[in-house]
């Protein structure tokens, strides 16, 4: 293996490359210069209008940070969003998909049918929810015909936060159902079979086989589930008008760090160095996650 | 089998062929203005946002007049749909804003502090006469002894009341805060709101500062004092006392004037805008406007908007000649010929004579007394803190002064960050 290793010339690792250029160019321009760009200006105060001027700071940003009280309710949002959103959304897509896979009839129109919201922009689902969660709007008019006292979905704080979340919930569970369906497609019926001579119910059958043949997709699917919770932006800026209000109640971390970058002037660093902290706590939370994984299957 | 130098010369060529085509690809973004037209005409860009289909067509008629007047010049008008200020912002920065573009009197402190305006009094010829503009309107473009734009147009807050709801309630239109919060108690019934708030600083400054206390000083938030609070304390004791106070989305409507159009409140305080959108919206509503209600003296919010040049622009000439016709005389007149904008010039206002108007007088009234919405750059810092907070006091989740206090500290600490 070495010497072919050696064998590599000039020629052959410049085609290699050329082949590659195109990759790498715009993986440079557009996500490898951008991350070295923001790590920059998060140790800086940076005015970019009126000709850019950068001021080092050093670490100035993160020290007012951890001072800020709107960050603080945002990462509290944020976490909030996150803890509530990821179990339900990874349980709704399991139980759906396991449904879907169970042989029933209409199968087909059911798949189509559960993923429809997942095809729907984000924006106009977010449009079409407001108007169902307006005062007078169709959750209302529902809860009332059961005799349940309707909510200011959109005005009260106390509500605003879990409206975003139960709109989520329903819009994203779809698509990690797709995956959990092809996963269970995957499981051999003969492992079930031997569940099954062994005396196994409906029950234990999921619980013992299926779910921890799943465990992989799983730990993939609160993964993308973290990292796309954490980063929860367009619903609540549209939800809130870009205020993140009412009341703070659906700021979250990456809607602070837009209004810091582009509503405010002078502030591009510190939101810069907002996004850092949020990278890195996405980091440890899918570590973590990883971690947690990893223990169970040594079981 | 090639030689090595042939090879090193086709994978140079590939090389190249490859860069050249993704910098190719990359260049496509960016765009290259070509300031001449055609026909050698100067071209320059005007930026703003959008309104109704009427107003677009008064300010295109505008444009064209001015065009004919000016045949060497062209005018783009460019529409920027949402969030202006994020993407005039940005196309600042970028180096590709307009050369003419609106600028609302808020933000306007932001913008000429960081020196992106182009100041305009060396344009100025004596015919222009600066001296016809309401002085205030036009203060709140200066900035250092320079004018850095000029008003095209303005609305103050008035009453607006149901005239049928008042009647049936045997109210008479209030002078005085007091007789409002009366009013609003014999008013509210059904399911109707005698008074319709919109919990912000925008609409609320005047009342914030009408007890002696003052919103900002010397660039910091400072309305946690006693002054401030108590200024507020009659929308509150609305709200949460007497129960005749709501905010438009309490009963589902997106904004004060369409919880008044729908008739789901008896009185709100509402400017020139919300004329015509009643005309189109709610034409059945039988209305009238009154001067704001006296809370000691006589005092009401102003909103203005200006004409501003971009330092950056190649063709100052010309757009200096455009923003003279928009607010000029003459261009003036036609913009807000049809009332959907008040003039800022005294002389326009009185030949087109809204303030004998009987909808629009109440709001031409209060341009002399008016405090106009602007309060140093950081206003918006402190106004979306304050609306934050205010918000949860008005639902009675907090007492207000505790509220106050916990906005200002924020908008202290931000307001930090931006130093």
């Amino acid at each position: 293996m070495k010497k072919e290793r050696k064998k590599y010339t000039l020629y052959e690792i410049g085609q290699g490359y050329t082949f590659m250029l195109p990759a790498i160019f715009v993986l440079a321009v557009f996500i490898i210069a951008p991350i070295l760009y923001a790590i920059f200006l998060s140790f800086h105060k940076v005015e970019l209008l009126g000709g850019p001027s950068y001021d080092f700071r050093g670490l100035d940003n993160f020290v007012k940070l951890m001072e800020d009280d709107r960050a603080k309710i945002a990462l509290w949002n944020t976490i909030k969003y996150v803890v509530i959103v990821v179990p339900a959304q990874t349980l709704l897509a399991l139980v759906l998909a396991a449904t879907l896979n169970a042989g029933l009839k209409g199968e087909k129109f059911f798949r189509i049918v559960y993923f429809l919201p997942t095809l729907t922009s984000s924006a106009v689902l977010t449009l079409i929810f407001m108007w169902m969660y307006n005062q007078n709007g169709l959750i209302n008019k529902l809860l009332g015909m059961i005799g349940l006292p309707g909510y200011n979905w959109l005005g009260d704080p106390n509500v605003a936060l879990p409206a975003i979340m139960i709109m989520n919930i329903w819009s994203t569970a779809p698509f990690f159902m797709t995956i959990y369906l092809a996963a269970l497609q995957d499981i051999p019926d003969s492992v079930y079979e031997a569940a099954k001579i062994d005396g196994a119910n409906f029950w234990q059958k999921f619980w013992y086989v299926t779910v921890p043949q799943l465990k992989p997709v799983t730990s993939f699917v609160v993964i993308m589930g973290l990292i796309g919770t954490f980063q929860l932006f367009d619903q609540s800026y549209i939800f809130s008008k870009g205020t993140g209000g009412p009341n703070n109640s659906t700021l979250t971390v990456v809607l602070l760090i837009y209004q810091y970058a582009f509503k405010n002037l002078g502030t591009m660093g510190y939101a810069a160095a907002m996004a850092l902290v949020l990278a890195i706590v996405i980091l440890i939370a899918t570590l973590l996650q990883r971690k947690f994984s990893k223990e169970e299957t040594l079981h | 089998m090639p030689t090595g130098g042939v090879v090193m010369k086709k994978w140079f060529q590939s090389f190249l062929a490859v860069t050249l085509f993704s910098a190719s690809l990359l260049s496509g973004c960016s765009q290259e203005e070509s300031s001449k037209t055609a026909d050698g005409r100067t071209e320059i860009v005007l930026s703003g946002w959008g309104g109704n289909p009427t107003e677009t067509k008064l300010l295109q008629q505008t444009i064209r007049d001015f065009e004919k007047k000016n045949p060497d010049i062209k005018v783009k008008h460019d529409v920027i749909a949402d969030q202006y200020m994020d993407v005039l912002k940005t196309r600042l920065i970028g180096g590709t804003a307009a050369d003419v573009f609106y600028l609302d009197a808020f933000e306007a402190p932001g913008l000429m502090e960081a020196g992106v305006l182009e100041p305009l009094d060396k344009y100025v010829k004596e015919d222009f006469d600066m001296e016809d503009f309401e002085k205030p309107l036009l203060q709140a473009f200066q900035h250092n002894g320079k004018t850095y734009g000029f008003p095209k147009d303005y609305s103050t807050l008035a009453l607006f009341y149901n005239k049928e709801m008042l009647e049936e309630a045997g109210v008479e239109v209030p002078k005085t805060w007091n007789e409002l919060q009366e009013a609003a108690k014999k008013l509210t019934k059904d399911g109707v709101y005698g008074f319709g708030v919109m919990p912000e600083l925008a609409r609320l400054y005047f009342l914030a500062e009408s007890k002696g206390g003052q919103v900002m000083t010397n660039n910091k938030a400072s309305f946690a004092s006693k002054e401030v609070s108590e200024g507020l304390q009659s929308i509150l004791d609305m709200r949460l006392n007497d129960k005749s106070a709501a905010q438009p989305n309490e009963v589902g409507a997106d904004s004060g004037i369409e919880m008044f159009g729908q008739g789901k409140a008896a009185m709100v305080l509402e400017g020139n805008w919300a004329i015509p959108y009643l005309a189109d919206t709610f034409p059945d509503i039988s209305y009238g406007t009154a001067e704001v209600p006296t809370i000691g003296k006589k005092n009401t919010m102003a909103f203005t908007v200006a004409y501003v040049m971009n330092k950056e622009s190649k063709h100052k000439e010309a757009a200096w000649r455009l923003i003279e016709y928009l607010t000029g005389k003459e261009g003036m007149k036609t913009w807000t010929s049809k009332g959907y904008a008040l003039p800022t010039r005294k002389s326009v206002a009185k030949e087109l004579g809204f303030a004998d108007d009987p909808l629009r007088g109440a709001l031409v009234a209060g341009a002399s007394y008016a405090t106009v919405w602007q309060d140093g750059p950081y206003l918006p810092i402190a106004q979306t803190n304050f609306n934050n907070q205010f918000l949860s006091a008005f639902l009675g989740q907090q007492p207000l002064r505790e509220a106050l206090k916990k906005a200002q500290k924020q908008a202290n600490k931000e307001i930090l960050i931006n130093e």
